[in-house]
């Protein structure tokens, strides 16, 4: 079940499948971490309609809902990250 | 010796940087970039070692400016080692630049750093294990005790020594992906490039077809000034400047015409090399990493709990700038009339001097009442700049600053601009030089000019002061607090306004993307506020000194001769009522011109002039402000006000503006923007009021 990131409820874990449209933002997340195969949560949401807070990978990025709209989403279990044994994550289609 | 410094941001360089230079530091900017470059000269066992300290990057590609000075450094001035500085909480992201340096230059040392904070969130590293994972010495430091340091720049100096290049780990390639490269190695292996790059980075540049590889440069370092006494710090010279030889196209170009047709474009290879360097980080992260989900939460987490909170965050973030502005403008009041004083002091003790010497009159005023009672004014206001700068290296280190960014980016989206600009138009309000300093935190240098132009539409407090005078005398009581509100609404809804329209005109086609890291709380240490404070309070007196002089004492010329005149028959006088004819439609006279011209020196003596050109001879504002309502209408009042809010900033933060733009032209388009916009306002707002039967 995908779906956008904009609409993950606070506290909710999600894994990245993928991240839609490509250009300087796509590279940015990219440089900081957003990449398909993680695992984030949600932190908070700013309030009237402002920036979301997610933790990945033991630190905190700030993302405006437009970026977080064009990356896509699936839930996940409710794990330890690093208890889950090797995976072979594919690459994602771009 | 060489030796750079690299990481993420907020990992701890500066720390490093300044524990290890002390004050031999040179802080310059880049070469037609408008980032710090920071440099110093340590010497070590008969070595004497320069070392940079750039700019901190997550990546290496070729798209901001902090990747591109980082890469160009690497990549033209070759330095023997490279620290590179990792934050044990956050590995796997600093891995992934640590990988692509390893690409680039083999002799690295790592310093990881952060390991107490790390511990708190449940995560511990196996250095040891770290080391054998990468193949390259890692040394466990904690920056802001001090712990690590020396051993850091040891091993550094041990590898930049080492006869032949360590072989470090190479970032194994999906199968299909690693084909490729390798049939890009093959075109490449005889190509003299080869010689000086290692090959597999080439080629993978190759295919991402960069466009820096292949050109060759020659850099005109500019010599470390010799100490001329105790203070070699901040040299505001430009660093080192690179000339483009020349550019030699390298071979494959069919192979990648090929591989694009086959779906492969620059972009894909991108992406690919990116991912498949997180994947190996995945894999390897096991070796040296355990989490354990804490069982309490850190102290970032919090803090945050309130400081981020719907409810709390935002007047917790007024109470903070209110503390501040407080501590910056108003505590230090004293401090800035100290200065004034000692000032107009020292002006008497020369003036005496002088008289004993008979200098003629001319000299004496000049001194006193030109040179000064200008250089003295922007001088008292230089304790304010540099509590100010204290303060925000202290929330930018301590990691507050990104809460309010986050907290404000909403009502910066709404202006198209990136949530660090919030901080930086807030501080305009206290006094608009810091303002625009604070645009540093930008990284997107069109969001940088666009906060950097509107700053000054901000009404800094010396503006402030002078308005609130005026509106109380001639618009008293309560109604004098509907005016003051109308013409802040005014003054934001232009910025507003003049955000957009900057967009256009800087032309910034793509939003800026905000996707900002919150890093975790610390302490900053003492000598991480103190260091760029002093620094950036000495470059911005170095820099303005000459023009404030130079400012005062065209101002004084203008209104002392032609001697023995009345006011109206002095150059100043000629001169306003020659610039009377654009006053005239919004019914201004000669007087509220000149004052106007001379305000541009210094906001805060628009009254004293004022006084002087209406004959008031008094000192408080107040008294001057009442003496004008017998001389002008409220209404006149209230255009003149609109106009002197927004007109142009006053010559210091004109002066800042240049030099935190680096160019001439942007400073003289924000410095026009401002006085057209402002006059169209007044004539607006005067030929409004006259229609709505106001006067």
């Amino acid at each position: 079940m995908s779906c956008l990131l904009k609409d993950i409820r606070t506290g909710e874990r999600v894994c990245i499948e993928s991240i839609e449209g490509g250009g300087a933002i796509r590279r940015r997340m990219m440089d900081m971490g957003i990449v398909p195969g993680v695992e984030l949560e949600v932190v908070r949401r700013a309030p009237f309609g402002g920036p979301l807070q997610v933790r990945l990978k033991g630190y905190y990025l700030a993302m405006r809902l437009g970026e977080c709209a064009k990356i896509v989403v699936t839930g996940t279990r409710q794990t330890a990250i690093d208890k889950i044994p090797h995976l072979e994550y594919p690459l994602a289609s771009r | 010796m060489k030796i750079a410094l690299v990481g993420n941001p907020n990992v701890g360089k500066s720390t490093v940087f300044n524990a290890l230079t002390g004050s031999n530091q040179q802080v310059g900017n880049w070469a037609g970039k408008t980032v710090e470059r920071k440099s110093g000269i340590i010497q070590r066992a008969n070595q004497t070692i320069e070392l940079i300290d750039l700019p901190g990057t997550y990546s290496l590609t070729a798209y901001s400016q902090e990747e591109i000075i980082t890469r160009e450094y690497i990549l033209r001035e070759n330095p023997d080692v490279v620290m590179a500085m990792i934050d044990a909480s956050n590995i796997e992201r600093n891995l992934y630049l640590v990988l692509q340096i390893l690409e680039l230059a083999p002799r690295v040392v790592i310093g990881l750093n952060m390991l107490d904070l790390a511990q708190s969130s449940g995560i511990t590293i196996n250095t040891a294990e770290l080391a054998l994972a990468l193949n390259v010495p890692v040394v466990e430091i904690v920056a802001a005790k001090g712990k690590g340091i020396e051993e850091f720049l040891t091993q550094a100096i041990r590898v930049g020594t080492l006869p032949q290049d360590p072989l470090p780990c190479k970032v194994p390639y999906p199968e299909e992906l690693e084909r490729k490269v390798q049939t890009m190695e093959g075109l490449l292996a005889d190509n003299i490039w080869a010689t000086r790059y290692p090959l597999r980075w080439l080629s993978l540049k190759r295919l991402e077809r960069d466009p820096e590889i292949g050109q060759e440069w020659k850099i005109n370092v500019s010599k470390p000034q010799q100490s001329k006494g105790k203070e070699q710090c901040c040299d505001l010279g430009d660093g080192a400047s690179y000339e483009l030889e020349e550019t030699t196209v390298l071979p494959g170009e069919d192979l990648l015409q090929q591989y694009e047709a086959e779906g492969w474009s620059k972009d894909h290879f991108e992406m690919a090399f990116a991912d498949a360097k997180y994947q190996y980080i995945s894999h390897i992260l096991p070796k040296f990493r355990t989490y354990l989900n804490p069982t309490k939460p850190t102290w970032t987490d919090s803090i945050d709990a309130w400081v981020l909170s719907p409810i709390w965050g935002y007047p917790i973030m007024f109470a903070i700038l209110g503390l501040v502005f407080w501590g910056s403008f108003v505590a230090s009041a004293p401090l800035g009339g100290a200065i004034s004083q000692g000032m107009a002091w020292a002006a008497e003790v020369i003036v005496r001097v002088l008289q004993w010497a008979h200098a003629p009159d001319f000299v004496q005023s000049l001194i006193r009442d030109g040179i000064f009672a200008g250089v003295g004014a922007v001088l008292a206001f230089v304790p304010q700049i540099a509590i100010f700068f204290a303060f925000f290296s202290l929330m930018q280190d301590s990691g507050y600053l990104a809460r309010a960014s986050f907290l404000g980016d909403r009502f910066m989206q709404l202006m198209g601009l990136h949530g660090k600009s919030f901080f930086s138009l807030v501080s305009g309000f206290g006094c608009n030089v810091p303002g625009i300093m604070a645009t540093r935190t930008l990284e997107d240098p069109k969001d940088r000019l666009i906060t950097m132009l509107i700053n000054p539409l901000i009404p800094c407090v010396p503006r402030l002061g002078v308005m609130s005078a005026v509106v109380a005398a001639f618009f008293p009581g309560s109604r004098g607090t509907v005016i003051m509100l109308s013409l802040l609404i005014l003054s934001m809804f232009l910025v507003m306004v003049s955000a957009l329209f900057m967009r256009r005109v800087v032309r910034q086609k793509e939003r800026s993307a905000f996707v900002m890291e919150l890093p975790l709380y610390h302490m900053p240490t003492l000598r991480n506020v103190l260091l760029p404070t002093w620094q950036k309070t000495y470059s911005f007196l170095k820099r303005a000194w000459t023009f404030i002089l130079v400012a005062s004492i065209v101002v004084w010329v203008l209104s002392s001769y032609p001697q023995g005149v009345p006011m109206k028959a002095t150059w100043a006088g000629e001169m306003g009522g020659w610039l009377g004819f654009i006053g005239e439609p919004l019914g201004f006279d000669w007087r509220i011109m000149v004052a106007i011209v001379f305000g541009f020196a210094a906001k805060e003596t628009t009254l004293s002039t004022l006084g002087i050109l209406y004959g008031v001879a008094a000192d408080a504002s107040q008294s001057i402000a009442q003496a004008m309502t017998g001389a002008m209408t409220p209404l006149n009042a209230y255009t003149f006000l609109v106009v002197y809010m927004l007109y142009i900033p006053c010559l210091a933060s004109v002066i800042t503006t240049y030099k935190e733009s680096g160019s001439l032209g942007w400073t003289s388009f924000g410095v026009a923007y401002n006085l057209i916009l402002s006059f169209i306002m007044g004539w607006i707002v005067f030929h409004g009021g006259l229609a709505l039967g106001f006067h």
